[in-house]
């Protein structure tokens, strides 16, 4: 475990992006390391080399690859005290504009969506804010729409958080159990627009009145941070919100200075109107 | 020797430990000193400022990318795991618990035995599971120097007795004789 060294995780990123052009050189070297040693353990490859050779011959699929490349242990209501502040001051300021759009950059669960969701159902906002949901594996989406299936150890921690955020109700209105998973009310998702855009690559579109990405930037190295925040800056409206992780910066970002930190505790920032 | 860093890692009965140990370091104290505690996952205040009260060094739970510098304590922040990343910065992580903890010990220990090498110090205290054994042998592994607190010291002796297990330890001290050996790299 966690035994790679910089050469093999370098031949590891090279050979994945000649079979898959998938780029994956700008992000953070140990959780890269952890990640490749994770998916050596679930593929029984004990070899490096067997691994690269797995991958060059295609033996391995990409949405498969994908999967387990990514890092999928977020939580339902994460940081509740966040979840508070949006609800209670941020999604009705938003709510005010007709059509405003809320997107959800990079997301591999349905974790800070249905957070999302539940959210604006309970503030009354779900049919006056459009949600867009970028999320770079098709079979996610099709999880998530399906309703989540979640472990039901996961689904305690989120019935916990929203009971320390104090939603409104009894969290298992939201969800049913079917044999040993939970599945979440997918008439929550029934409006959003899903696509699988990846923010690295693509420009995207533009007039956001919030971006929440939390927590996805921690996994770049510097340059590729510096691009999306870019990316994200451009994306936002005058006035837009960027909500981020709680342990993020942009102050280690050049255009970051375009905006303004308004909430310290809980990582919100706004665009200048400059 | 010339040490870059000193990383520790505690769990249950550790707190005053740690609390003793950095009281003990002058405002001036030439390497940076990384904690890794469990702790609480949803309670992400009041740790910090706990500590803060007899640290002469100032104490900070890091952002994502900031630089390790000396001269400051940084204490892994609630439910992300904390990682030292090449070009000497930190990074964070939400990848699953490991050992039921995030932050986790050995996830720290391991990157940070990985970009210090011989020019770390880990020191495991008292903790009632065993994350951190695998990650004091990383730092042994990588030619590191490794201390446990004495486990007849301990409230709780698991996690330093799974680490002389996982490896064959430099130093078992007291809590005096650490702050003795940390006070002797100033």
């Amino acid at each position: 475990m966690n035994n790679l060294g910089i050469v093999d995780t370098k031949k590891i990123i090279a050979t994945i992006n000649d079979s898959y052009g998938l780029n994956l050189a700008d992000y953070s070297l140990t959780t890269l390391r952890r990640r490749f040693s994770h998916l050596m353990g679930f593929f029984s490859i004990s070899l490096v080399d067997d691994f690269v050779q797995q991958i060059s011959r295609n033996n391995i699929g990409y949405q498969e690859l994908l999967d387990e490349l990514m890092i999928d242990s977020t939580e339902l209501f994460r940081d509740p005290s966040l979840w508070r502040e949006l609800r209670e001051k941020y999604f009705p300021e938003i709510g005010k504009t007709v059509g405003s759009k809320i997107w959800l950059p990079g997301i591999t669960s349905g974790d800070e969506l249905f957070s999302l969701m539940v959210s604006l159902k309970e503030t009354e906002l779900i049919d006056k804010i459009r949600v867009v949901a970028s999320c770079p594996s098709n079979r996610r989406v099709v999880k998530i729409k399906e309703g989540g299936a979640y472990d039901l150890k996961k689904m305690e921690i989120g019935e916990a958080n929203y009971t320390r955020l104090s939603g409104k109700f009894e969290f298992s209105k939201y969800y049913e159990l079917k044999g040993n998973k939970a599945f979440l009310d997918n008439s929550l998702v029934k409006n959003v627009e899903f696509d699988n855009f990846n923010i690295s690559q693509v420009m995207p579109n533009k007039n956001y009145r919030m971006i929440i990405f939390r927590n996805i930037m921690i996994q770049y190295n510097l340059p590729l941070y510096e691009k999306v925040i870019r990316r994200l800056v451009d994306s936002l409206t005058i006035g837009g919100y960027l909500v981020l992780g709680n342990k993020e910066t942009l102050d280690h970002s050049e255009v970051g200075k375009k905006m303004q930190l308004v909430n310290e505790t809980e990582k919100i920032y706004r665009k200048r109107i400059d | 020797m010339d040490y870059k860093a000193v990383i520790i890692g505690g769990s249950a009965g550790s707190f005053q430990v740690v609390t003793k140990i950095i009281a003990s370091l002058p405002s001036n104290y030439p390497l940076p000193v990384i904690l890794c505690l469990h702790r609480l996952k949803h309670v992400r205040s009041g740790f910090v400022e706990a500590l803060s009260i007899k640290s002469q060094m100032p104490i900070v739970e890091p952002n994502d990318k900031d630089a390790i510098k000396t001269g400051k304590i940084y204490l892994a922040p609630a439910n992300y795991h904390l990682y030292v990343e090449l070009g000497n910065k930190f990074s964070l992580s939400t990848e699953d618990s490991v050992n039921h903890s995030r932050p986790s010990i050995d996830l720290s220990f391991f990157s940070a035995a990985y970009n210090y090498k011989k020019k770390l110090v880990g020191i495991i205290l008292s903790g009632a599971n065993k994350d951190g054994a695998l990650g004091l042998k990383s730092v042994k592994d990588s030619g590191g120097l490794t201390i446990v607190q004495d486990p007849n010291e301990c409230q709780v002796p698991t996690m330093t007795l799974a680490s002389m297990n996982a490896t064959n330890v430099d130093h078992v001290f007291s809590t005096k004789r650490i702050v003795d050996f940390l006070l002797s790299l100033a």
